[in-house]
């Protein structure tokens, strides 16, 4: 399993990297990139929440899952 | 960050937020919020389109035709673009690049200590009272005195920046002219103090605080300007003082009212920075911002003209019942919690670090103080949601602790 940031998209809200710090880490202006790839064992729904929790949609986990009725997502 | 909710009457029961401005309950907006998400299209009656669904913001706002101004109309009694709030593209960019690693999670984690003394010391004043209005005592002095210490400015300075905040954040007139003319009058007062501050430390050895940092940085090999210099630091005067303030006594107010919940989190402050963001995605207290449209664009099915005015409305995307599961509730342990209570986009609050650092101490040292409180019995809580969310009077009585 593999978790990217696009970098174009990410603002810096930091939440991954406050949600899951073994996943992601801010660079020296915020923001976030994945310090963890592939995904290690026992992270892979910290992966899918950080995606889902991403206010700009910048995260994204694969292989996808089916969606959650509460994701923010199109 | 908000520019103020502007108080248009409504006149065609048209489904907009300034409708629901005058008939909502202003303890509780967020239903009124839940409506206006899951309207189709919704417009104000003065004609500016208001963007609520939490599906259609992201990808309105990273759109590279949205902007934060028109170039004419700038936020908050500035009289030249706020830097960064009204700026765009590679010139917004390039001073978020100066200005974005000042305020990551580990530069603003060196101030802990200080808004821990900070708290500390204004809970004093009360603590052997057994109550306080938590807005003067509390919430209203602390992120001023914290930002005076980011500065380097002498504490004795508070009223300067309280009365600056407040003439900005709510002005006084009876029309709106009379309200834009004494905003302006504040805001060229701060412009005032600022220029003199920055003759005096530019006189002195440097110092290691926020001034003294834009006095020696460089963008693209040049030092700052002081215009630039004050220009940044009014934006900041803004953004930090108010905004902190209101949260903190949303947070504190909610608190109150929820025993439970509470003891849950004086049980367990590792719970608090998720709990945090749960009641930022609840209380949204700023509300709403607005952008400008520079080019004719369709976002999921919907036509934003060129030259449109468009109000981004955070609180009712957080309310959005097609975003979040059941968004009335406030779950600490909600999944897929992608808030916009500090906006999104390009002009994501710059501060939101810096306030949520602010915001977790605060509460943690109220509740590790003060774990047991409660509305005075008899009174209630006033809120305000004009221009930003707020409980501006919050009076609570507690057991006082002895020995």
């Amino acid at each position: 399993m593999r978790v990217t940031v696009d970098q174009s998209r990410c603002q810096g809200h930091a939440l991954c990297a406050m949600h899951a710090p073994d996943l992601f880490d801010l660079d020296d202006e915020g923001h976030s990139f994945v310090v963890a790839d592939p995904v290690p064992d026992g992270l892979g729904e910290a992966a899918y929440e950080a995606e889902a929790g991403c206010p700009e949609e910048a995260i994204t986990a694969e292989p996808r899952r089916p969606a959650h009725p509460g994701q923010a997502r199109s | 960050m908000s520019a103020g909710t502007e108080s248009s009457a409504p006149s065609a029961p048209v489904f907009c937020a300034a409708h629901l401005l005058d008939s909502w309950d202003e303890r509780y907006p967020q239903a009124a919020f839940a409506e206006l998400a899951t309207a189709t299209d919704p417009v104000r009656p003065d004609g500016t389109l208001v963007v609520a669904a939490r599906q259609d913001m992201t990808e309105f706002l990273r759109h590279p035709a949205v902007r934060a101004t028109d170039g004419v109309h700038f936020n908050l009694g500035g009289k030249r673009p706020l830097i960064p709030l009204d700026l765009d593209g590679e010139t917004h960019r390039r001073y978020r690049g100066l200005l974005d690693p000042l305020f990551t999670p580990k530069q603003v984690a060196r101030l802990e200590p200080a808004i821990r003394a900070r708290t500390s010391a204004l809970i004093d004043a009360f603590a052997d009272t057994g109550s306080a209005d938590l807005m003067p005592s509390l919430c209203g002095p602390l992120p001023t005195y914290l930002f005076i210490e980011l500065l380097g400015l002498p504490a004795t300075d508070l009223p300067v920046f309280l009365e600056f905040k407040e003439a900005v954040v709510r002005p006084v007139g009876a029309t709106e002219e009379e309200q834009q003319a004494n905003m302006r009058a504040a805001g060229d007062r701060m412009y005032d103090y600022l220029t003199a501050v920055l003759a005096q430390r530019r006189a002195e050895p440097p110092r290691d605080d926020l001034i003294g940092g834009f006095l020696t940085t460089e963008l693209d090999g040049e030092r700052l300007t002081d215009q630039e210099i004050v220009d940044i630091c009014y934006l900041l005067v803004i953004a930090g003082l108010d905004t902190v303030t209101s949260s903190l006594s949303c947070l504190l107010a909610w608190f109150a009212e929820h025993p439970d919940e509470r003891r849950q989190v004086v049980a367990d402050p590792g719970s608090l920075p998720r709990v945090i963001e749960e009641l930022m995605r609840f209380e949204s207290p700023v509300p709403l911002g607005h952008r400008w449209v520079t080019e004719d664009i369709d976002i999921r099915g919907r036509h934003f003209p060129a030259g449109s005015k468009v109000e981004v409305i955070w609180a009712a995307a957080n309310a959005d019942p097609n975003a979040f599961d059941d968004p009335q509730t406030v779950d600490f342990a909600r999944l897929h919690n992608a808030h916009v209570g500090f906006a999104a986009g390009p002009h994501r609050c710059l501060g939101s670090n810096l306030a949520r650092l602010e915001l977790r101490l605060a509460v943690e040292e109220f509740l590790r103080r003060i774990p047991d409180y409660e509305i005075t019995p008899g009174e209630q809580v006033v809120y305000t949601n004009y221009g930003v969310r707020a409980a501006i009077r919050l009076p609570v009585t507690f057991p006082v602790a002895h020995g």
